[in-house]
């Protein structure tokens, strides 16, 4: 006999597991402070090639200009201006980084609860039957 | 409103039947409309701007995953840019990548708006996109509607300059990059765009989120008149020379556009709201109810008028579903030689508003009901039954 609520549960958990489930799973496998970290790291790579390949093109489209003032300007300054832009704009993409993951964890973390529990009852209807 | 709800019932059962056939080809079609959009607005490499390899391309993009289309969406316009020049190539290709890395890593999902906004800048009413995001997207979809708006403006520049950077030499590489960047980040009206649609999509949404009767229409409202008056107060400031009548009309399209994805993806009766108040140990509640429009649609009932013999001992079949759906049961007469009449009943498909949003599985869980009564004699000879079938 068919148990209709029990294929609307497997529906849903079969839907879930196709799609959100997926990366779900993925990111539960993971300790918080894990997930967040490989995050936070892989933004920090990002954001530096996203920063360096700005820089380049800035550098580009001055370029006869800069190479013209390549030994007027003080380096170590230039330098370190460089680098205090890039430290704040790595901050601030690592911190929203941070948010994000943090909520994507969390997000995670609840639905994974929601489709252990949704097992659990798949298993009392099959326990039931027999 | 019963006549839409019935046709929009109709709509999801033929998508949920030819979901398989369905999506390919509006693939097929985005693509091709992209492809072919992008090929006029640009055009510079001959070999691409070709209707057999559009074609191909889209007929590609109909099978793979949507993130293919912008793949090569993205691949054709730096084609482009190639064939004009290697630093406009450069520029273009920093560009998308700063822009992957940035923010598209996040939200793959959201790519598509980047290549839906130039689409729709080319088909003048980009006003739909940043409302229908506020619609049916987070907050966070700002982002995605600016990058569109980049990516539009950059196409633009590519285009404008082109003439340019054509008669400039090879020894001026950074003379063109410099004409592109200076293109892109001095445009000011790119960025009052930007600033018109990031605070129209945020506008939007926070309306639609209210708990008030009809959010979703204040919001669409609310956000076309936004963006109508920042785009204008942008103009009026950095003269970005937009068109005034074209920014109306545009925006009466986009609420009008808005209203037939919320009769699709928020169709609620405002009139019979519930509000109901009820409190346990720790908390009062305080709960706005509202029920989603929804009507049955009608269905097909078979009425079958069978003569035929009835043979003894026959006293109750039971047949499957006919066409997989449903189930069918048939009851004969007991007696031989008497007039038996035969009554199938039979479950058919009808549309029933499904909590889960998955339509697929309505199709098969419908309350319709067909009968077929028959009227069996035991002289008429074998073979020579009339069969009558009334459909209504």
């Amino acid at each position: 006999m068919l148990n209709e609520e029990r294929i609307v549960l497997m529906t849903h958990m079969a839907s879930y597991e196709n799609g959100e489930g997926k990366k779900n799973v993925k990111i539960g496998n993971y300790f918080r402070s894990d997930y967040i970290a490989v995050q936070v790291l892989k933004s920090v790579v990002c954001g530096t090639i996203a920063y360096a390949v700005v820089f380049a093109l800035y550098i580009f489209c001055d370029f006869e200009t800069f190479m013209q003032d390549l030994y007027k300007v003080d380096l170590l300054a230039f330098a370190k201006n460089i680098l205090i832009y890039y430290g704040i704009f790595m901050a601030v993409y690592a911190v929203l980084t941070y948010a994000v993951c943090t909520y994507r964890y969390a997000k995670a973390k609840k639905n994974l609860k929601n489709y252990y529990h949704n097992l659990k009852k798949l298993n009392s209807f099959y326990n039931e039957q027999k | 409103m019963t006549v839409l709800l019935e046709i929009k019932e109709k709509l999801k059962l033929i998508y949920s039947k030819y979901e398989a056939f369905i999506l390919p080809v509006a693939k097929f079609l985005l693509a091709f409309i992209v492809l072919n959009t992008l090929n006029g607005r640009m055009g510079y490499m001959t070999k691409l701007d070709n209707i057999a390899v559009v074609l191909i391309v889209s007929l590609m993009c109909s099978f793979l995953p949507t993130g293919c289309l912008i793949l090569f969406g993205a691949l054709f316009s730096l084609l482009h840019m190639y064939a004009l020049s290697l630093e406009v190539l450069l520029v273009g290709f920093c560009v998308y990548l700063v822009m992957f890395l940035l923010y598209f890593r996040f939200t793959p999902k959201d790519s598509l708006v980047v290549i839906l906004m130039p689409l729709l800048f080319a088909m003048k009413i980009p006003y739909v996109l940043p409302i229908a995001v506020g619609l049916l997207c987070g907050p966070a979809s700002v982002i995605s509607v600016g990058c569109g708006v980049a990516v539009h403006y950059l196409f633009q520049t590519v285009s404008a300059n082109a003439s340019a950077i054509n008669t400039m030499g090879e020894a001026e590489s950074s003379a063109k990059i410099r004409l592109m960047i200076d293109g892109i980040i001095g445009n000011r009206g790119m960025i009052v765009v930007i600033a018109a649609f990031a605070i129209t999509v945020i506008v939007v949404y926070l309306i639609r989120r209210m708990s008030i009767d009809y959010a979703w229409t204040i919001a669409m409202v609310a956000g076309a008149m936004t963006n109508i008056v920042i785009l204008l107060v942008g103009d009026l400031i950095y003269d970005t020379n937009i068109s005034v009548v074209g920014t109306l009309l545009g925006s009466v399209l986009a609420v009008i556009v808005a209203k037939i994805i919320e009769f699709f993806r928020f169709c609620v009766d405002y009139s019979r709201t519930e509000k109901v108040q009820f409190e346990d140990d720790e908390y009062y509640y305080y709960v706005k109810a509202v029920p989603k429009m929804s009507v049955a649609m009608s269905t097909k009932t078979v009425k079958k008028i069978n003569s035929q013999r009835v043979k003894s001992g026959t006293s109750m079949q039971r047949n499957g579903a006919p066409a997989g759906r449903g189930t069918s049961s048939q009851y004969r007469g007991q007696n031989e030689g008497s007039t038996g009449r035969s009554v199938i009943t039979e479950r058919t498909g009808s549309a029933s508003r499904s909590a889960y949003g998955n339509s697929g599985r309505a199709a098969g869980r419908g309350s319709g009901k067909s009968v077929t009564i028959g009227t069996t004699t035991a002289d008429a000879p074998q073979g020579t039954s009339d069969d009558y079938e009334e459909l209504f």
